[in-house]
């Protein structure tokens, strides 16, 4: 298999079909009213609003803009609102300043200089206005994860990965950029470098040490079971670097997986239990 | 015998668990098929439960006969059809084994069943988990000719279908459940295995969503050249028709004779060749 951007390249109408039909598929079948998304104005939280508004109705699609005075950009904003108007989806914003600083200042051990733990906490109190956005309205909320980042872990655990679906998880995040073009997303939001909004100038590449169109070749190499030896060449790049990656890929499993217990008895939640995921 | 008849191919979407919808759903469709002027109809595999049941399966499981196979054989009769389906099977023996089997009914009641050889137990596959395969290819004669009947993953394997031709079959039925991630090898398959054994082949597949498996659809009826003779929709609910022909099996095998230049002392070989991997 030869790793070069033409692997990752896929059947973007087919691709773009079946998102919608598993989005529109999981909606009729848990007889939700529609789905809630953070909605960022990046490529894609912007991708997935614009594919359930085409695949459920945009007047069902209803995306969140939760932004809070320290990562606000007026840039992300006009994308999303840009996004909101081609596609039709509706969309509210909250701040969430407030709830962010009376977090802060309750929290006996809060440490302003602890960015990531705080950053965490941004994360997970977006999932909670979009969750009660759901109960309130009977929607599902549709996650917005891509594969590199989920792969690699790059992600806050029960935060932005948070979701009742995940419909563009299985591609890379140069995909979703193609799958953006595709279906008509302005390419100045396609093409946006991309961040989780932690803190201010935060850049996902940066902290992920690559380019995603390295990172996602990388991938794309483990995923196909290919030796780190192998994809290094490929790549012509140094074996560790690409060690370090499988590494974080490999230890970032336990963010994946849900609710480890120790095995006691005969069928055990999340291990032997074995059921069929019933949105009803 | 009838040398040229009519076949649906009925390719659904199920309910998981929920062999009562499922049932409905059947009985429809056959009354459908015989207004048509089908004389046989394929439902997918295991259409009675749908594919994605997980630990459910247990108890879905029915023993064959059994109560769905009987409700299918009042459905055969009462519509003077011929019926092959899919379903969990758990055996009269041992009362604890499952089989992923495929079952054939016709007009006066039960025919015969097949228990699925090749279990994927790999990607998203674990049927292993839950079946044990079968060890014998299944050939039934009836009203309609030799019908053979295969289950999706066993076309993989050149062997399931050579065999079930070999028993003689001239019309072979592959029912199946597959996701859409395996649509571009089943179109090569199912040609090629009608192609090599000069056979009918009517696959039926299943349509619609189950955990996010995505199920292709694409049932076709291919004839012995290789020709698709008719094609259900991809990934949607679709009902199609076509003829089997059988005198057009002696054409293709004068023809291309593959079955006449089988050579048998290549089996030996081959079952050596499989041990040592």
């Amino acid at each position: 298999m030869k790793l070069t951007s033409q692997a990752l390249n896929l059947d973007w109408p087919e691709v773009d079909r079946r998102i919608c039909r598993f989005i529109k598929d999981y909606v009729e079948k848990s007889k939700a009213k529609g789905v809630v998304l953070g909605l960022s104005g990046g490529v894609d939280s912007c991708t997935i609003a614009a594919l359930s508004a085409r695949a459920i109705g945009g007047r069902n699609v209803l995306g969140l803009m939760l932004f809070e005075k320290e990562t606000r950009r007026t840039e992300d904003v006009r994308h999303a609102e840009l996004v909101a108007k081609e596609f039709g989806f509706k969309t509210a914003t909250v701040d969430i300043t407030r709830t962010l600083e009376s977090f802060y200042h309750s929290a006996p051990i809060f440490k302003p200089t602890d960015k990531l733990s705080k950053g965490n906490v941004k994360a997970r109190t977006r999932m909670i206005y979009i969750y009660y956005y759901a109960n309130r309205y009977h929607l599902i909320v549709c996650g917005s994860s891509d594969k590199s980042e989920t792969m690699m872990g790059y992600f806050t655990k029960w935060g932005d990965v948070a979701a009742d679906i995940s419909p563009i998880m299985d591609l890379y995040k140069t995909q979703v950029r193609k799958l953006a073009q595709h279906i008509g997303i302005p390419e100045e939001v396609a093409e946006k470098p991309s961040t989780p909004a932690l803190w201010p100038g935060q850049s996902a590449e940066n902290e992920l040490g690559m380019k995603y169109e390295q990172l996602d070749l990388i991938l794309f190499g483990l995923e196909h079971f290919m030796r780190t030896e192998e994809i290094a060449v490929q790549l012509h790049m140094k074996k560790q670097l690409v060690d370090d990656v499988k590494h974080r890929w490999l230890s970032a499993e336990h963010k994946r997986r849900m609710l480890l217990t120790a095995k006691l008895e005969y069928r055990t939640v999340g291990a032997d239990f074995r059921l069929q995921r019933n949105p009803l | 015998m009838k040398e040229i008849f009519n076949v649906a191919l009925a390719q659904i979407s199920c309910q998981q668990a929920d062999k009562a919808k499922n049932l409905t759903k059947i009985k429809r469709i056959v009354a459908k098929a015989k207004k048509r002027g089908a004389e046989l109809v394929i439902f997918p595999e295991l259409s009675l439960t749908g594919y994605v049941v997980r630990d459910e399966i247990y108890e879905l499981a029915e023993r064959i006969p059994g109560p769905s196979t009987e409700t299918m054989e009042e459905v055969a009769k009462k519509n003077q059809i011929h019926l092959v389906f899919g379903m969990p099977e758990i055996s009269a023996k041992t009362e604890a084994t499952l089989h992923n089997s495929a079952v054939l009914i016709g007009p006066e009641g039960f025919i015969g069943k097949y228990h699925k050889m090749y279990l994927p137990t790999h990607s998203i596959f674990e049927e292993k988990r839950y079946f044990r395969p079968g060890y014998e290819t299944a050939v039934f004669d009836t009203e309609l000719g030799k019908l053979g009947l295969i289950i999706c993953y066993d076309i993989y394997f050149p062997e399931v279908t050579r065999l079930t031709r070999l028993k003689g079959a001239e019309l072979i039925v592959c029912i199946s459940a597959s996701p859409g991630v395996r649509r571009a090898f089943f179109e090569v398959l199912t040609v090629a295995r009608a192609i090599e054994n000069t056979a009918f082949l009517a696959f039926v597949n299943l349509a619609g969503i189950q955990d996010g498996l995505q199920f292709w659809g694409g049932s076709r009826l291919i004839g012995p050249s290789g020709r698709i003779l008719v094609q259900a929709k991809y990934d949607e609910d679709d009902f199609v028709m076509g003829e089997v022909n059988y005198p057009d099996v002696r054409s293709i095998e004068a023809f291309v004779p593959t079955l006449r230049d089988l050579r048998p002392e290549l089996f030996d070989q081959l079952k050596k060749g499989a041990e040592e991997i």
